[in-house]
């Protein structure tokens, strides 16, 4: 739920053709015995294991009937649909209802951080206007601003336009979201890094500043829209502070919102938990297995933490 | 930023100079408009909503009474003390396993991205699957009860006074410490690919000369790879920490709204929201987070000063 400010990272990471994806120096252990090696080869299929075994253990359950999902046994005995059956037709908000709300949100959510980033993000890396440094500077400082001091005033404003009812709360949720700071900064600093003789020769064909933005610099910048993409579209599919505090009416919630609710109606119904659970995760886990390069980048880069 | 000085100052025409104007504040308005209103609007109204009696409307302005009334007040007290001993424990944990994945993956291996992408797996699911999840493992009857079990381990487990059917996050004592370990287990990967970028702007010269020096893997660990990393170390620490003393998901997932059982998972931030969205002490609450920010700020001044040597952001 936290934005954190860019640090160091930031410098290195996010340039074209970054440092992260490289093969990293081998400080220690060059020329470590064969012993050494085996042993960090344990530890590390040891701990890679561990990280994989709770959503394992998640997808078996699911599978399980009530009374086998507290046995510890890694093949459901007897495999069992009903816990998918039942989330599916007996919990309210209805899945599929969650599942498009969710989805709704992150895809706005995630146009209009590229929309409005990149714009910020060129005006900011190649336009010369009084008070770009302090505006940008301004921007780099609300990342600082930690969200839940924004709780009551935000709250309090989207009350007073009349965006806390019915289905204006999903304009709420969006309008809070939509542009964030490491957005705008991940793209400035790409766009800086393009060079100034692509747009030259655009300009000497008579290009103005919105041509050239938007047929020479916005395609070059491809693989920062990438990164901003996956990191907004993973944090707000992921969201839980803002839409918690926003999407009140029971049927605007989203997944993880709605996995809250059920935990508290179904608290043990383990298999039916498990099922939501799966479901809530995984679109992120296949979007970080077709992209994980720009997930590790992004997050290299912009500093934040889900 | 010397990008756009550097065009030939035969084009720089007053009409294209107007028409970059033009450009620059039309693709800025928009987004700066949000964030002068969203964020740091928002703390000048926050501030001014925390010294008036504000309900469900404005009543009166009060001063600061709302801030006596707070720092006086056993359960805000509580959330303090809880969010600190989370902080405590919390940011070392992680800081020790990111900074040690970071340093494994960072060796010559084989499968080295496969490894990194696991150990940055935990930290791609919302923090409600993955409480839910945990909330299971950690059920009286789940998955780590029953581990322990197979292994042996129970009556190590009694000794330390907890049975066979312990409920971790349910029991008051264990609660806390559930979350941390949870939080130490997810937000590690984040931490490993932040401790990564640092490693990488080491020279491996230094690695060399050191190997000639005859300094072993653990020599140069400590000597060398540790002491350069300070730059690293302060920013993960200012990361972690800034993170650590926002908690809220996990605890709320795990505690509900009164941060059960009593009041061992109510946090700042859960304070604040209790009071906020539950109550509509609006007022109030504002006056929690200002409060909260002051020890944010606080806690990344005194990180400065011992740690940094501020880095280049």
């Amino acid at each position: 739920m936290t934005t954190i400010p860019g640090g160091a990272a930031t410098t290195q990471a996010i340039r074209p053709q970054t440092a992260l994806s490289e093969p990293g120096i081998a400080p220690v252990g060059d020329r470590s015995s064969g012993w050494r090696r085996r042993v960090a080869y344990v530890v590390l299929i040891g701990y890679a294991l561990l990280m994989f075994l709770p959503f394992t253990w998640t997808v078996i359950t699911s599978f399980k009937t009530q009374a086998d999902s507290v046995r510890l046994t890694f093949i459901p005995n007897p495999v069992s649909l009903r816990g998918w059956e039942n989330a599916f037709t007996e919990l309210d908000p209805a899945i599929p209802v969650l599942f498009a709300n969710s989805l709704g949100i992150a895809i706005a959510v995630t146009i209009s951080n590229l929309v409005l980033g990149s714009m910020a993000g060129y005006a900011f890396a190649r336009l010369r206007f009084p008070g770009r440094e302090f505006l940008f500077l301004l921007v780099l400082a609300t990342m600082m601003i930690p969200d839940p001091l924004r709780l009551v005033p935000v709250y309090q404003i989207l009350r007073s336009v009349g965006l806390l009812g019915g289905n204006l709360q999903y304009v709420g949720v969006v309008v809070v979201l939509a542009v964030a700071a490491p957005s705008i900064f991940l793209l400035r600093q790409y766009f800086m890094s393009i060079p100034v003789a692509l747009e030259e020769a655009a300009k000497l064909d008579g290009a103005g500043f919105f041509t050239t933005f938007w047929r020479i610099m916005l395609p070059l910048a491809t693989p920062a829209l990438a990164a901003v993409a996956i990191l907004q579209f993973q944090g707000s599919w992921n969201g839980f502070f803002w839409p918690l505090i926003i999407l009140t009416e029971r049927n605007n919630a989203t997944l993880p919102i709605g996995l809250v609710l059920f935990q508290e109606q179904y608290s043990t119904r383990w298999p039916e938990l498990m099922a939501v659970v799966v479901i809530a995760t995984l679109p992120i886990l296949a979007l970080y297995l077709f992209f994980q390069r720009y997930f590790v980048e992004g997050i290299a880069a912009a500093g934040v933490k889900g | 930023m010397a990008a756009a000085g550097s065009r030939p100052s035969a084009l720089a025409g007053r009409s294209e100079r107007r028409s970059e104007l033009i450009a620059a504040y039309s693709l800025i308005a928009i987004p700066i408009a949000l964030f002068l209103v969203l964020n740091i609007g928002s703390i000048l109204y926050a501030l001014y909503i925390s010294f008036w009696e504000w309900t469900t409307r404005p009543r009166e302005i009060i001063g600061i009474a709302n801030y006596q009334e707070i720092l006086g007040d056993k359960v805000f007290q509580r959330s303090v003390t809880n969010t600190i001993y989370y902080a405590a424990l919390v940011v070392p944990l992680q800081m020790a396993l990111g900074l040690f994945l970071a340093v494994v993956v960072n060796q010559k291996i084989r499968g080295q991205t496969f490894f990194r992408a696991a150990f940055y797996f935990p930290a791609i699911a919302s923090s409600a699957a993955i409480t839910v999840l945990f909330i299971f493992i950690m059920s009286p009857s789940g998955l780590f009860n029953e581990v322990r079990s197979l292994l042996g381990l129970n009556p190590l487990f009694q000794a330390l006074g907890f049975g066979p059917g312990h409920n971790w996050v349910g029991n008051s004592s264990t609660a806390m410490n559930s979350i941390i370990l949870l939080n130490a287990w997810t937000t590690s990967g984040t931490m490993m690919l932040f401790y990564l970028s640092f490693l990488q702007t080491i020279s491996r010269e230094i690695y060399e000369a050191a190997a000639i020096d005859g300094a072993g893997p653990w020599q140069a660990f400590w000597k060398i790879t540790f002491p350069l990393l300070r730059p690293g170390h302060y920013f993960v620490a200012t990361v972690s920490v800034i993170g650590a003393l926002q908690l809220f998901d996990q605890a709320i997932i795990a505690g509900g709204s009164g941060g059960e059982p009593a009041n061992s998972l109510t946090t700042m931030v859960l304070y604040l929201y209790r009071e906020a969205i539950r109550e509509f002490h609006f007022g109030y609450a504002a006056a929690v987070g200002i409060i909260l920010f002051v020890i944010i700020f606080g806690a990344t001044l005194v990180q400065r000063r011992l740690f940094g040597q501020a880095p280049s952001w």
